[in-house]
This record gives structure tokens, sequence and C-alpha cells, in this order.
């Protein structure tokens, strides 16, 4: 067994930087210091919102979060109303909307543990009763402002040239790493998503570790909308929507397995990254929107099969 | 409708381990045979290949005189042989009608029959047990809804309905109660004047004495004698399935090993007062320190709920006395902490996480003590140091446990507590499966706790090494403890005759555990 076997996570960090220079190929200016960290900062966005559906997907027990983007929405809005312009208000938005992220994400895992809800129909409803609440919230005004903070330390170069987002999104990385392989929760957390008969009989409280999962990205959520928030500068009511499908794939393209109890975040992250690569190339050579799509579910599914004859190969 | 079936000489093999070595069998029209023997003996093996779920490696089956082999049970029910199953073959979303008539449904020109027809041959079928059970089994219920006792009884209506020549119950009395068993022995009857044969399999002895005209014992994969019950006796079966060759037990585990201990502490550090649960039954018994206690009988006798609900894994009704402090636990988590650990019977479904590291299977229930942020090192080292002591074979602590042999699996579920250093273990037939070698080693190990003072309940579906091994052991059947031998009361044919329900040859002596609970409270 070799030191650097070709695990998922590795392959798709090797193929973000493969797609990279194709970029360079097809076409001409792509490869430069300027555009890796214009990538970089626009896979942040996706990385930091897929961190939560990271969790909840090795968490196991058909494990998924579809509410992620309602939830990125919200608390966007909640950010831009209550931020309304003023720099001193940022930390208290921000706190609701953790907050607010926090407890509907709590409601999810009360729904799959307690009631014994399916997570995909859970989190499903979740998302409807999230984008309800975010319309009796506005009346469906967005009315409110970013504070001019915001830009600054999230989207515009903040150290040698690094914008905050990507920072940031390296403390998540930190962050998560830590959580999953260095605390009790993230051990439970694996355990949980293999066996849960193992782990119940192993003294593990399964649904206590399940329900802080769904809170945990729930939280994450939010946290991503906050982030996308200083990007967008606006707002609007499918904000973090078109975030739900990528969430899911750069989890799994990142090698992080759909049927719980083995993955990482450092494999959500080059999947992020991937998927971004993928879409801005695509852009680049200006193909229509119905061929970017094809080429992104057809490229989604000729990983998704590699890796599945790696693990059968292996047996 | 007469039939004969012999089976003469069946041999099965299951990868290295042979279930049958010399099964025979003849049974005819007119006659019950109860099909008898000790765990492991083979006799669901034999059951198996009579109905075509087994194919025999060896021997042949006779029907009418003429040589058979069933590929399939399909195969097996042309011929009009069917069979009722303890594991219930029913599907819990259909109907009891739906599943009464799956895969025979009955036919006219060629289409099913409609529905009224078909409810109406159903309430046929239910006429037969009419009385014995609730109002609510009626031919349009769900299969799901209803109670292990109606479920038995529709599996025995699925098989009758196909109008079987020869019929094979293997434990269906089990969930029965006593008037249900009455009705099913009454009905027996009347099939066996109308020609059928049958074939009885029950670890009831009393059931035996009461339905069969002949008994077929089988012991460790050969048919050990066949009689007609006029001609036996309950010492004379026991006998039987025992043998007269008994090994003597010591050779089994290793003689150096084990040292029986004369006499146990005074300490008790486990006593249960009437606990009940699913499938157990006002269960009083204590274990003390530095004991090893054997939970022995049939398998699936309520060893299994007994162990669980000790661990606080399952509901219980009444009291666990550890260490002179009643304690309920609802949670195995709460156990844990009180020192109590317990190894299940099936390692890969309940014991490990196959896909996670040794590492990580080890500490599972112990991560808490590394800190906020996990001390990896000493995490490391105390995994490093149990794996050393239990000589477990591995590539590294970071392999999969995937990657284990069953033996050095299975020394991971038991390492992951022995970290804990348990006062009181539970264990749940940890040797199935595993290699000889190994076992001594496991034996070794038990014997060294034990002497260092920890109070051990050992279920085995091994006789020998409840002989060799246990200082005293409880037999179970159908959730009650039907004796406790230790000294020379622990006999084979005591273990044996216990199973049964069978009065021992010497009778133990009272039993001492209703005293014991009261000193403890």
């Amino acid at each position: 067994m070799s030191k650097l076997r070709l695990s998922p996570p590795l392959i798709a960090l090797l193929l973000a930087v493969a797609l990279f220079f194709l970029g360079g190929l097809l076409a001409p200016g792509f490869v430069n210091l300027a555009q890796a960290i214009n990538i970089i900062r626009l896979s942040a966005f996706l990385g930091i919102i897929s961190a939560g559906q990271t969790l909840v997907i090795i968490s196991g027990g058909e494990g998924i979060d579809l509410s992620i983007g309602a939830i990125v929405t919200l608390s966007a809005i909640l950010v831009f109303r209550i931020v309304d312009g003023q720099n001193s208000m940022v930390l208290p938005a921000l706190a609701v909307a953790l907050l607010a992220g926090t407890a509907f994400g709590a409601l999810n895992g009360l729904g799959v543990t307690a009631l014994g809800v399916p997570p995909l129909v859970m989190t499903l409803g979740m998302a409807g009763v999230v984008q309800g609440s975010i319309l009796v919230l506005t009346q469906g005004q967005l009315v409110g402002k970013t504070a001019p903070i915001m830009p600054k330390l999230i989207s515009h170069p903040l150290i040698l040239g690094v914008p905050g987002v990507v920072v940031i999104w390296g403390l998540v990385g930190l962050g998560m790493w830590l959580l999953l392989e260095r605390t009790v929760y993230g051990k439970r957390l694996f355990a949980v998503g293999v066996n849960r008969t193992t782990s119940r009989l192993s003294g593990v409280r399964v649904p206590r570790t399940v329900l802080l999962t769904y809170a945990l990205s729930g939280l994450l959520s939010a946290l991503g909308g906050f982030m996308l928030l200083g990007f967008t500068q606006s707002v609007f009511l499918n904000l973090g929507e078109r975030y739900l499908f990528p969430s899911v794939a750069a989890v799994v393209v990142g090698g992080t397995v759909l049927a719980g109890g083995k993955g990482s975040y450092w494999g959500t992250m080059s999947g992020a990254l991937v998927l971004t690569l993928i879409g801005s190339l695509l852009t680049a050579v200006q193909l229509p929107e119905a061929a970017r799509q094809i080429i992104l579910g057809a490229t989604l599914l000729v990983l998704l099969s590699a890796y599945g004859r790696q693990r059968s190969l292996r047996q | 409708m007469n039939v004969s079936l012999s089976a003469r000489n069946i041999v099965k093999h299951f990868g290295g381990v042979t279930a049958l070595s010399d099964g025979n069998l003849d049974v005819s029209s007119g006659t019950v045979v109860a099909l008898l023997g000790a765990n492991g003996s083979g006799k669901s093996t034999l059951a198996k290949i009579i109905t075509g779920v087994l194919e025999p490696d060896g021997g042949g089956i006779e029907l009418d005189g003429r040589p058979v082999r069933f590929t399939s049970p399909q195969a097996a029910m042309q011929q009009g042989i069917a069979a009722v199953y303890q594991e219930l073959s029913l599907i819990p979303d259909m109907t009891v009608t739906e599943n009464i008539w799956l895969g025979h449904e009955p036919l006219r020109w060629g289409v099913r029959v409609n529905r009224r027809v078909l409810l109406q041959r159903t309430e046929a079928l239910l006429d037969l047990f009419r009385g014995a059970f609730q109002p609510t089994l009626e031919p349009d219920a769900p299969v799901a809804s209803l109670p292990p006792d109606e479920k038995q009884i529709v599996e025995i209506l699925k098989a009758i309905s196909r109008e079987p020549r020869l019929m094979i119950l293997d434990e269906a009395t089990a969930s029965l109660d006593s008037r249900q068993v009455q009705r099913l022995f009454e009905l027996m009857t009347t099939w066996k004047q109308q020609g059928m044969a049958l074939v009885f399999v029950s670890h009831r002895m009393d059931e035996i004495f009461r339905v069969a005209d002949q008994a077929v014992v089988l012991r460790n994969g050969a048919t050990a004698g066949a009689l007609p019950m006029a001609d036996a006796s309950e010492r004379k079966l026991v006998s039987l399935m025992v043998g007269v060759e008994a090994r003597s037990p010591a050779t089994v585990v290793g003689a150096e090993t084990v040292q029986r201990r004369a006499e146990t502490s005074a300490r008790i550090r486990l006593a249960t007062r009437d606990l009940a649960a699913d499938r157990l039954h006002e269960v009083n018994f204590t274990v003390h320190d530095g004991e090893l206690v054997g939970l022995g009988g049939l398998r699936g006798q309520g060893q299994e709920e007994l162990l669980l609900a000790l661990f606080g894994a399952i509901p219980f009704h009444g009291k666990i006395i550890l260490d002179d402090e009643p304690v309920h636990f609802a949670h195995p988590r709460d156990a844990m902490e009180r020192g109590v650990a317990y190894v299940p019977g099936e390692r890969a479904a309940q014991g490990l996480l196959l896909i996670r590291s040794i590492l990580e299977n080890l500490q599972l229930p112990s991560w808490a003590r590394y800190g906020a942020i996990l001390d990896m090192r000493e995490a490391r080292s105390d995994a490093q140091r149990i794996s050393d002591d239990l000589s477990l074979v591995m590539a590294s602590l970071d392999a999969p446990v995937e990657s284990l042999s069953g033996g050095n699996a299975q020394k991971v579920v038991l390492g992951k507590w022995l970290l804990r250093e348990p006062t009181l273990l539970l264990l749940n037939d940890p040797t199935k499966g595993v290699d000889v070698g190994t076992k001594a080693e496991f034996y070794q190990k038990l014997t060294e706790l034990r002497n260092d003072g920890a109070a051990i309940l050992f279920y085995s579906s091994d006789d020998d090494e409840l002989l060799g091994l246990c200082d005293r052991v409880l037999v179970m059947q159908d959730g009650h403890i039907r004796a406790e031998l230790q000294g020379d009361d622990l006999t084979r044919a005591n273990l044996v005759a216990a199973s049964m329900g069978a009065p021992q040859e010497n009778q133990a002596q009272p039993n001492h555990a209703q005293s014991d609970v009261q000193e403890a409270a």
C-alpha cells in the first residue's frame, strides 16, 4: 500500500488542477494568478455552503439536507434587513442569521430522529417552510442594504490579494477537519453513519448525534448565506436555491459516500473547486446553458462511476 | 394419499464445517416423527434438505421408493412437501389471504379466482383454528398488525393450503399459547389419520411425548437413534442426544488455562428480581465478583433478551441490582458508565464498524476520555496496548476492520470493552464462527478477567464451552431459567435435559437466586 493512494478526494483535486490548465488551452488568458484566485473565491461560497451537507451525508441513514438552499436565502435576507447599511449591525445580524439557521436545522434533526421522517422528505418539507417564512417575514418586499464593511471583508482582496472569503474558507476547512477527525462528535458521526446498531451498543446516543448534525448543517448554511450576501450585495428569493444541487454534487465528487460513514471535508473542498472550474470553463468557451448542464451532469456520472469501480476493484 | 420418505446418510458441509455427517430419517403416512437434538446437532439442516432449501453434499432421499433430488423448495412442494418455520416467511405488508395464497393463487380457467372465493377459502382455513385466536385475525388483516402467535398460525395455514402429503413443523409451537398448541395437536392427529406424514421439531420434551409416534435423535450431525415413542423415556432420549463418549470438558479449553474456582467471593455484583422483557419472563439470578456464569439452553430462548435488558438496550420490567444498588438503564451508555460491557452475537452487524479502522473500532466507546480536542497519541497508544494484549494480527491500527479474519475481528469487539476495564461483562455467543486457536485465547482472557475479579455472564450455544469454562450455568427455556447447574450437577446430560424442559438426572439443589436477591436488596 503506497502512501499516496489515489483516493477520491485526491482524484478530485488532481482533476481540478487538470481542468484549470485545460482552461488555458481552450481559452487563452485563463491560466494566471488572478484567475486562480477568482476561481478559488467562487468555489469558497459553494464550499462553505456544502460543509453542512458533508456532515449530513456522512451521518448516513439516507441523510441529505435539501433545505440548505432555503436557509442560505433566509440568512442572506435576515442579514440584509437587519444590517441595513450599518457596519455596527453586521455582527448582531450574523448572530441572528446563524441562530435561525441552527433552529431550522435542529427542527430537521428532530423530524428525522424523533418522528422518523425520511431525511429527503423532512428537509424538502423544511425548505418549503423556510421559503414560506421568508415570504411572511418580507411581505414580498426585500428591503435593506449591506454594510460597506461586508464586501471589504468577504469578496475584495484582504491579505496579499487573497479575498476574505478564501481566508474564511480556509478556517472553515481547518475547523471541519478538527471537528471530523479530532473531536468525540466527529468519531461518533462516522460511527453512526456506518452502523447505528453497533454505535448504540457501543454507548453512542445515536439520535443526539444525528440531531446535532442537522443543526450544524443549518448553522453552516446560514454562514454560507452571510458570505454569499457579501459577494452579491443584493438578495432575491431564490438566491440559495441554485446552490442546492451543487452542494450535494460537491460532497459526492469529493468522495464522501452517499450511504454514509465515510468521507472528508477536504474532499468536498476539492469537489467545489471541480464544479466551479467546470462551470467557468464552459462559460469561457461560450457554450449555451443547455450544453453546460449536459456536460456538468455527464462529468458527475463519469466521476461517480469511476469511484464505484475503484471500490469494487478493491474488494 | 400414501407417502413415505426416507433420507439416507445425508452429508452437508458449510465451508469447512460439517453440519451433517450421517443424517437418517424415515417417515411415512399416518405418523408424526419428532426430530430431536442439541444445538448444532444438524436438525434444522436435515429439515431444510428434506424441503429442498438446501442441497445435500452426499447421501440420498427416496420418496415413495424412488430417488429424488430437490433443487429448490418449489420442487419439494410439487411433490407435496411443505414446511412451517419459526423464522416466519410471511410478507408483513400483505394481508393474511395474500400471504396464504402467495405463489399458488387458485385459478379457474387459467385466471385467478375472484376475491370472494379466495376469502371463502381463507375463512375455511381460519376455521381450523377458530376460537384459538382474536377476532382481529381476519382474511383482510395485514400480517404486520398480527401478534406473533397469530402470525405463526397464518404460517401453518399457508403450508396446509398447499395440501401437502408431508409437512415439517420446525419449532412451530414456540410462539403459540397452550390452547393454540392443543388445537394444533388435534389438527395434526386429524391430518395424520387422513394419511399425512409429519415431522415435528420441538425443544419441548412434553410436546414430543404428547404428539409424536416416533423419535429420531441427532447428535453431532449424525442420527444417533430412531425409536418408537412407546419405547422412549425422557432419560433415554437425553442420553441419545448426549452420547456416552462425553469428552472431558477440560480438553476443549486447554487444561492449564482454566482452573475452576472452588469458591466465589461473597460479594454480589449483579442480581435481578423478576426481570422481564419481550420473550423473557420473571428471571431471578445473581452473579458474584470473580464468577463466570454461563447461560445455556437452545438458541433463542431469551438469552439474548436477558443480556440486552441488563445492558439497557431493550425496555424491561423488574429490578436490576448492580453493586447493591437498584439501577434502571435506559440506554447502553448508562450501563457502560457503570462498568457494564456487552459483546454482541452478530459481530459484523452489531459489534463492528466494518469500513472504519481498528483504532476507531477499539476506541468507539471511549473517545470522551481523550479531551475536547482528542489526544490521538494517547488514544493510539492505549489501542496499541490492548491489541498487543490480545495479540491481534493486523497490518496496522489504521487498517479497516473488514480486513481482519473472523477471530481477530471478534478480538476487536472484546478489546473495545477491555479498554474500559468492565466490572460486569456480558457476552452473547462470542466464539461463534471463530477459529479454534482464537477460541483458546478467548477462554484464557475470560479466565484472566474472572480471576481479576470481573463478573462475567456468558451465553454460549456450545455446551462444551459452558461445561469447560463456567463456574455455574443457568439453563434457559422459553424465557425462563429452568435450571441452575454447578459442581457435580454441571453435566452434559443435565444441560441437555434442562434445555428441553425435562427433569435432570440428579436434581440440582433448590435455586439460591431468590435468597441472594433478598440479601442484596
